[in-house]
Formats: structure tokens, C-alpha cells, sequence
């Protein structure tokens, strides 16, 4: 019988190596992959947040007007596109070229948030991105693709924005619907 | 080489990714959790900024301007309080009067709520209803839990000729739910359509402070109503006014006193009783537009019809102008 290492014990020992690697490399592999998805989950919930966030905040103040000038609350009502009015600073006066002409646009999987020439983007590779209109009664008013004339947008008593996104390689489907009732049109 | 060697660095580098791996996911979802309790805080907070405006909106009692508003606690317009609100708790606020024209009279209230560690501040404008009145077909000054109803109550708030003006069917200074029950305790004598809205709580109708303005526009006397086709007309009856013959009238009738129906009144407009209204077993009194009372009593034993005319309401509030709710005319968050 010999003694020392022999070529059977060293083929056990590198297969057990391997396999011991194997198994830490493939744990690595997952863990990695679990990282990358949860912030990439992250990721898409804040952008989708946002998003709705930055609707709300226009649509709540659509139609400020504490000069008594007539402020419409939408200049445009369209699927992919919506506008809203504020007199921010009370002049009595819309300057597009401010916040007080705010519009949120639905384009090539991108909802953009433009003010004057400057377009913000919000969210992109959307799979839905519509905004809806309702009446007094809750019924949805459904605009030509031109946009409502400017009595259907007077008629319009609620907007909502309806986003999905993705899914990614990363993440599964993000999605919010929000529904933003315009003040002052009781 | 020693394996023994080779295999420790290996373990721990292999223990070194995966803490680091968990520690990074750790932190991913701390991050994540953290700004999920942000968002909620930040609702919460604009949550209670708009039920404070809520808040503040219900509570302008009905009338023809905002000066209950912009007076401040003591009720008294130049005094060193105007403007101060005194919202519910976690809520402050002023109240101001916005640039523009004075009429129809609006006001610009600041608010900042505070829930949690979240505060939301906003700034809205706030005026009078185009519609006058409370939007109710009857809007009664005290509660009607403790009427008598032995007859029969109909309520058509559907208006002839614009949907957007269909009224709800009864307003008094009673929580909504007891409304409802109420209505429902008397299915067998109160009926209404199905575009009649629902009874809202609200403050009693200003009653006292509308009698002098009445009297300001020269009313008739209760000769305005007549057996035939009458003519929209202000009418003033000073006293308790007793209909026992069948009777027509339209525009406004201001009844300082009771009303007390032993026939038949048949009235286009607004009526408006300070005491009792008491229809009689065999009486009947309808109306097109609505029915205001006071504090007095409300004994229906016989029949009383009411259903909604934006018509002839408008033609009341061009006799005299009659008093509004206070409403939401605009906001914006402050941050």
C-alpha cells in the first residue's frame, strides 16, 4: 500500500473545489442579480412616483386665477397631451413661456413635462401613457385626437393620468393611475 | 503549494462579496423604505392641508360677501385680528383679500397643516356660489329630526333645463348621515326622483339678515298672490301668512312669521318663512325653485311638493339678491 496523494484523490479534491466554487460563484451570480433588480424595481416606482407627483402638482392648481381674469384650467385636452393654466403670480395674465402654461405630453413611450421650449422628461420606456377627462357627472368625456374644443374642456371636471412602465429586463411592470379633480368648477 | 493555503483566501473573498452583496441590498431597501415613508408623510401632510381647506370653505356662513371670513375671530372688519383663521388643530392660516375686481367678492387663504413630521402649505381662492341659495330644494334653519311629517313630501330636484343645476333635496345644519337617516325613516312620506342629490349638512339659511334687504327692494304684500297667473314679484308678508284659499305667486315671498297652509300655494321662486311652516291635513304647497324656513317648526300633514327651477331661482335673486355658500374657487400647493 502507498502512502501520499494519489491521482484519485486529487481529481475528488479538484471536482469538490470546483463544485464548492461553482455554488459560491452561482450565489454570487443571484445575489448580484437580486441588487441589480431591486434597484432597478426602485428605480421604476420613484420614476412612476414622480411622475404622478409632478401631475398632481400641476393639476391641483389648473385654473388659479386670484385676479378674476378668466384663467382657463386647460389650454389643450388631448390623449397624449395635456395643459394647464395658473396665474402664479396674480398679474391677471398667462405667460407660456412660465409655469403658469404647464404641459404634460405622452410621446414615444416618454411622458415630458414642458414648460415654454423646455421639456422635462418624466418617465420613459412607457408601455401606457394616456390622460383622461371627466365630466360632473363622472362620465369620461373621450377627446378627438385634435383635443376637446374649449366648451368640452370647460365641461371637464377631473383629469387622469393612466402610466405603465416597462417591463424591463430587470423589473417587472410599473405602473400608477391618478385621478385630479380641478378646483373652482363646481 | 499548501491547498489548506489556497482554500482560506478563497472562502473569505467569497465571504467578503456576498456581505458586501448583502449589505448593498440591505441598504437598497433601507433607501427605498425611507423614501416610502417620505411619500407618505408628504400625503399625509397635503391630506391635511386640503381637509383644513375643506374645513374652511364649509365653515363660511351663507351670505351675500366674505366679510365672516376676512374679520377674523372677533367678527369685526379693521380691527388688528382681521384675516387670522382659526382652523382645526395642526392647521394656521390667514385670510386676505386677493388683487382684481372687489365684486363678486373673493379672498385669498394661506394655509399650512402639519401631520406627523410632514407640513403642506397652499394657497386658494375662495368666493361665493354662482348658484344662490344652498343648492337644496329645502333648506331648513334647525335640524329636521324633530319634525312631524304625516303627509306626504315630494322632492324633484331634476332642474327643467340644465343637469348641472339639479338640486339635492334637503340642506340643514345636521351631520349628512343623520340626513340620510332621516329621509330613510320617512320612505313613507318622502319621496324623491332619482336626479334628486343627496341632503347635505349645512348651515342654517340667513333668514334674519335677508328680511331687510327684502324690505329694502319695496316688496308687494301678500296681495301678490292671486288666484290666477301671477306675475314674478317681491313679496313681503309682514306677520304669519294663512293660505286657505288656492293661491299663486312667483318670484320671492318673504314670510316674516308663520306659513300656514290650510288650501292650496302654488309658488314659482323662493319662499322664505321665518316661523313655523305648517301645511295642513288637505293643504298642499308646491314649489318651483325652493323652500327656505328659520329655526321654527316643520309640520307637513298634508302635502308639499318642491322640485328644482334654476329659472326661477335666477328671477328671485334679481329681485333681491340672495345670499351663497362659500366655495373652492382655486389652489395652489406652496410647497
Amino acid at each position: 500500500m502507498s502512502r501520499g496523494s494519489g491521482l484519485v484523490e486529487a481529481v475528488v479534491a479538484t471536482a469538490l473545489g470546483l463544485l464548492v466554487v461553482s455554488v459560491l460563484t452561482a450565489a454570487m451570480a443571484l445575489g448580484g442579480r437580486v441588487l441589480a433588480s431591486c434597484g432597478a424595481r426602485g428605480e421604476a416606482e420613484d420614476t412612476a412616483q414622480l411622475a404622478v407627483e409632478a401631475f398632481t402638482f400641476d393639476a391641483r392648481r389648473a385654473g388659479f386665477d386670484p385676479a378674476a381674469a378668466g384663467v382657463e384650467a386647460l389650454a389643450e385636452a388631448r390623449p397624449d397631451r395635456v395643459a394647464f393654466l395658473a396665474d402664479l403670480d396674480a398679474s391677471g395674465a398667462i405667460d407660456t413661456s412660465t409655469e403658469e402654461s404647464t404641459a404634460h405630453v405622452c410621446a414615444a413611450g416618454q411622458l415630458s413635462r414642458v414648460i415654454g421650449r423646455q421639456s422635462l422628461p418624466l418617465a420613459d420606456r412607457a408601455t401606457t401613457c394616456v390622460f383622461r377627462y371627466y365630466d360632473g357627472s363622472g362620465v369620461e368625456v373621450i377627446p378627438p385626437p385634435t383635443g376637446l374644443d374649449a366648451a368640452g374642456r370647460r365641461a371637464v371636471r377631473a383629469v387622469a393620468l393612466e402610466i405603465v412602465l416597462g417591463p424591463a429586463r430587470l423589473h417587472g411592470r410599473s405602473g400608477r393611475r391618478i385621478l385630479v379633480a380641478l378646483r373652482g368648477r363646481s | 503549494m499548501n491547498r489548506g493555503a489556497a482554500i482560506l483566501p478563497a472562502a473569505l473573498t467569497a465571504i467578503a462579496v456576498s456581505a458586501s452583496l448583502a449589505a448593498a441590498i440591505v441598504e437598497l431597501t433601507r433607501v427605498e423604505v425611507v423614501l416610502a415613508r417620505h411619500r407618505r408623510t408628504a400625503t399625509n401632510a397635503l391630506l391635511a392641508a386640503d381637509g383644513c381647506l375643506a374645513g374652511v370653505v364649509a365653515g363660511i356662513p351663507p351670505a351675500w360677501d366674505l366679510d365672516a371670513l376676512l374679520a377674523g375671530p372677533d367678527g369685526i372688519r379693521g380691527t388688528g385680528d382681521d384675516g387670522v383663521l382659526a382652523p382645526r388643530a395642526g392647521c394656521t392660516g390667514s385670510a386676505d383679500v386677493p388683487p382684481g375686481p372687489a365684486a363678486p367678492p373673493r379672498a385669498r387663504v394661506r394655509l399650512t397643516a402639519v401631520a406627523g413630521r410632514g407640513r403642506r402649505s397652499l394657497e386658494a381662492i375662495v368666493g361665493r356660489a354662482r348658484v344662490p341659495g344652498a343648492g337644496t330644494l329645502l333648506w331648513l334653519g334647525r335640524s329636521p329630526l324633530d319634525a312631524s311629517i304625516t303627509g306626504t313630501i315630494f322632492l324633484d330636484g331634476a332642474d327643467p333645463g340644465d343637469p348641472t343645476l339639479d338640486a339635492a333635496s334637503l340642506g340643514a345644519p345636521e351631520s349628512p348621515s343623520a340626513l340620510d337617516g332621516w329621509l330613510t325613516s320617512e320612505a313613507g312620506h318622502i319621496a324623491m326622483t332619482a336626479r334628486t342629490h343627496a341632503a347635505i349638512g349645512v348651515a342654517s339659511p340667513p333668514v334674519a339678515a335677508l328680511g331687510p334687504r327684502v324690505q329694502a327692494g319695496s316688496p308687494a304684500g301678500a296681495e301678490a298672490l292671486v288666484p290666477g297667473t301671477p306675475v314674478p314679484t317681491l313679496t313681503r308678508v309682514a306677520g304669519d301668512l294663512v293660505v286657505a284659499a288656492t293661491l299663486h305667486g312667483a318670484g320671492l315671498l318673504f314670510v316674516d312669521g308663520a306659513l300656514d297652509i290650510a288650501g292650496a300655494l302654488d309658488f314659482t321662486g323662493v319662499i322664505v318663512v321665518s316661523g313655523d311652516v305648517r301645511i295642513r291635513p288637505g293643504g298642499s304647497l308646491t314649489v318651483a325653485g325652493t323652500l327656505w324656513t328659520g329655526a321654527g317648526a316643520f309640520v307637513v300633514d298634508g302635502a308639499l311638493a318642491v322640485r328644482q327651477d334654476g329659472d326661477a331661482l335666477a328671477r328671485a335673486d334679481g329681485l333681491v339678491p340672495l345670499p351663497r355658500l362659500g366655495v373652492l374657487l382655486g389652489q395652489r400647493d406652496l410647497g
